[in-house]
């Protein structure tokens, strides 16, 4: 009976000790952005560095800069990936090879992708010969500047482009199932197809959507190689800041990184708090008894 | 209907371009020696990237190797571990499970940046810091989440109702498990194997901050030539390792689909 007891966290033990070691990691961030780092004398817990975080405009504009690629990257790339799956489902065009096809990026590391993007969207790129070919430009500086922009146009294309498969990925299966059976009840008993899929398969599939938003967004929040390989000078992203500030050699540095990063993860806190708040809106419904 | 057919072949052909032409374009700039304004195929050709990179081809060896031997143990210990976590949140109830499923899902939102710049100090007084073992183990509990996402999620599809069914017919539990639940699992396992695989080997700020320039894997070699504007050889190593990877992926496909042609496909999906 015992043994019984202790089957469950006997198979948790290899998990228990990596969560360990991560929170560790995650506690030791946090102190060092109270400005706690005995090594250098510091023990007095301040939010002096959070409070000049928000204070220097050079980091206000990296974290709104941050926001503002990881929000519209992750919009555009959830709505591309839930229209694709859209698509594959009410087509019925769900089939290996096609699926294949859309994965393919998922496989492709980020810096790759940095790479394509330079061989595409840069101003000798592949756009802008085509561009030019098309007689829309003449001169290479004609075409508009996409990438080490202010406005992150080239992040964000090269974010869309990595993750709209991943939310194909995540989403498909279920909507696939959730079609094939509730969505073509609701066809037989005489829905148009896009309206069953409307009414029936997409609601259904709202929180598995939400939480591929809530992961690709964090992600790119926090993400290194792409702001770093194809983003501006100025406004630099958050990780990028945080890294530049991290290998500062004087370790008084120290605290700016680690509360730009406390400003992260305080970002992906109210956004999972607001998926929350959002997911149980849903079991509400569910519970009035106006869900399936 | 006609012009229905006609409008999703055009989509159909645009999102197959939007994939393809800029892997295309990486694949022809391998060979390429010149390609100059505004033309939109290259004056020259040559193997001189190729060369040069397989002039160093103690490096590449080295690389490749060190790479996806890292990316195969951290696929194969996230697929262990996942295996023993997915089961003990899927079959069992226990005080803490709750606990349990958050910590399984929490790396995803914790940024790789954050973690691997909070865990340095860690790292280095547990003697991690900058050693492979290191690497493998900050990859790990980033590919982890994945694993055991895939991996509960085929448990809750396959049910419990055939081990069940063994275990009325007279095996232990432990047989049950071994001879009836893990080999219909297998499609699923290689699936989260497949997933590990990729989320480690595109790792590069762990490897960046964490490896120490002391663990070269693709992305730590790859990522100056780009930086320096070499594109040729930055195509060069991202078609080699891409290819290693497909090779590896369809492998593990290959694998999945044997296995399920052995019967246990039908009861699973």
């Amino acid at each position: 009976m015992t043994r019984r007891k202790a089957a469950p966290y006997l198979l948790l033990l290899p998990h228990i000790l990596l969560s360990a070691l991560f929170i560790a990691g995650l506690a030791a961030g946090l102190s060092q952005s109270l400005g706690v780092i005995p090594a250098l004398g510091l023990t007095e817990p301040t939010l002096d560095y959070y409070k000049e975080a928000f204070t220097r405009p050079d980091m206000l504009r990296s974290v709104l800069y941050s926001l503002r690629i990881a929000l519209i990257s992750a919009l555009i790339a959830t709505g591309a990936g839930v229209g694709i799956c859209a698509w594959l489902t009410i087509s019925r065009r769900a089939h290996d090879r096609l699926v294949g096809l859309v994965r393919l990026p998922i496989a492709v590391p980020h810096v790759v992708v940095a790479l394509l993007t330079v061989l595409v969207c840069s101003q000798n790129g592949l756009l802008a010969r085509l561009a030019c070919l098309c007689g829309l430009i003449d001169e290479q500086s004609q075409f508009p500047a996409l990438l080490y922009d202010r406005a992150g146009v080239g992040v964000i294309l090269a974010y869309v482009w990595k993750e709209t498969p991943f939310i194909v990925y995540f989403v498909l299966a279920l909507m696939a199932n959730v079609s094939e059976s509730l969505g073509q009840a609701a066809v037989n008993l005489g829905a148009r197809p896009w309206r069953a899929f409307c009414r029936v398969t997409l609601p259904l599939c709202r929180n598995t959507i939400l939480s591929g938003f809530l992961i690709i967004f964090v992600f790119a929040l926090g993400a290194y190689e792409l702001p770093f390989l194809l983003g501006a000078t100025t406004p630099k992203a958050l990780p990028v800041l945080a890294y530049i500030e991290y290998i500062h050699p004087d370790m008084r540095h120290r605290p700016y990184a680690m509360a730009l990063n406390g400003i992260v993860i305080l970002i992906s806190v109210v956004s999972a708090m607001a998926y929350y708040a959002l997911m149980r809106r849903k079991v509400t419904a569910l519970e009035r008894g106006d869900g399936a | 209907m006609r012009r229905k057919s006609v409008l999703s072949g055009a989509l159909l052909a645009a999102g197959a371009a939007v994939i393809l032409l800029p892997m295309a374009v990486m694949v022809i700039w391998v060979f390429t020696e010149r390609w100059a304004w505004p033309d939109l195929w290259p004056q020259r050709f040559s193997l001189r990237a190729v060369r040069e990179v397989l002039h160093r081809s103690g490096q590449l060896a080295g690389v490749l190797s060190s790479s996806v031997g890292i990316s195969l143990a951290v696929a194969a210990l996230s697929v262990i571990v996942g295996l023993m976590t997915a089961r003990a949140v899927a079959a069992y109830d226990f005080p803490g499970r709750g606990l349990a499923v958050f910590f399984t899902s929490l790396p995803l939102m914790v940024p790789v940046t954050v973690f691997a710049m909070g865990v340095q100090v860690t790292f280095i007084r547990l003697g991690l810091n900058n050693t492979i073992h290191g690497v493998i183990l900050a990859h790990l509990l980033y590919s982890l989440p994945y694993a055991v996402y895939l991996i509960t999620d085929g448990m809750r599809a396959l049910g419990t109702a055939l081990e069940e069914q063994a275990r009325v017919l007279g095996a232990t539990g432990r047989r049950a498990f071994f001879r009836v639940t893990l080999p219909l699992l297998t499609p699923v396992l290689l699936a989260a194997f497949s997933m590990a695989y990729i989320v480690s080997f595109s790792q590069y700020f762990l490897t960046l901050l964490l490896g120490g320039g002391q663990v070269k894997t693709f992305t730590m070699v790859m990522v100056p030539y780009l930086q320096g504007g070499e594109r040729n050889i930055a195509s060069v190593y991202s078609v080699v390792f891409l290819a290693v990877t497909f090779l590896l992926l369809i492998l593990f496909g290959r694998l999945a689909r044997r296995w399920m042609g052995h019967g246990g496909g039908d009861f699973y999906g």
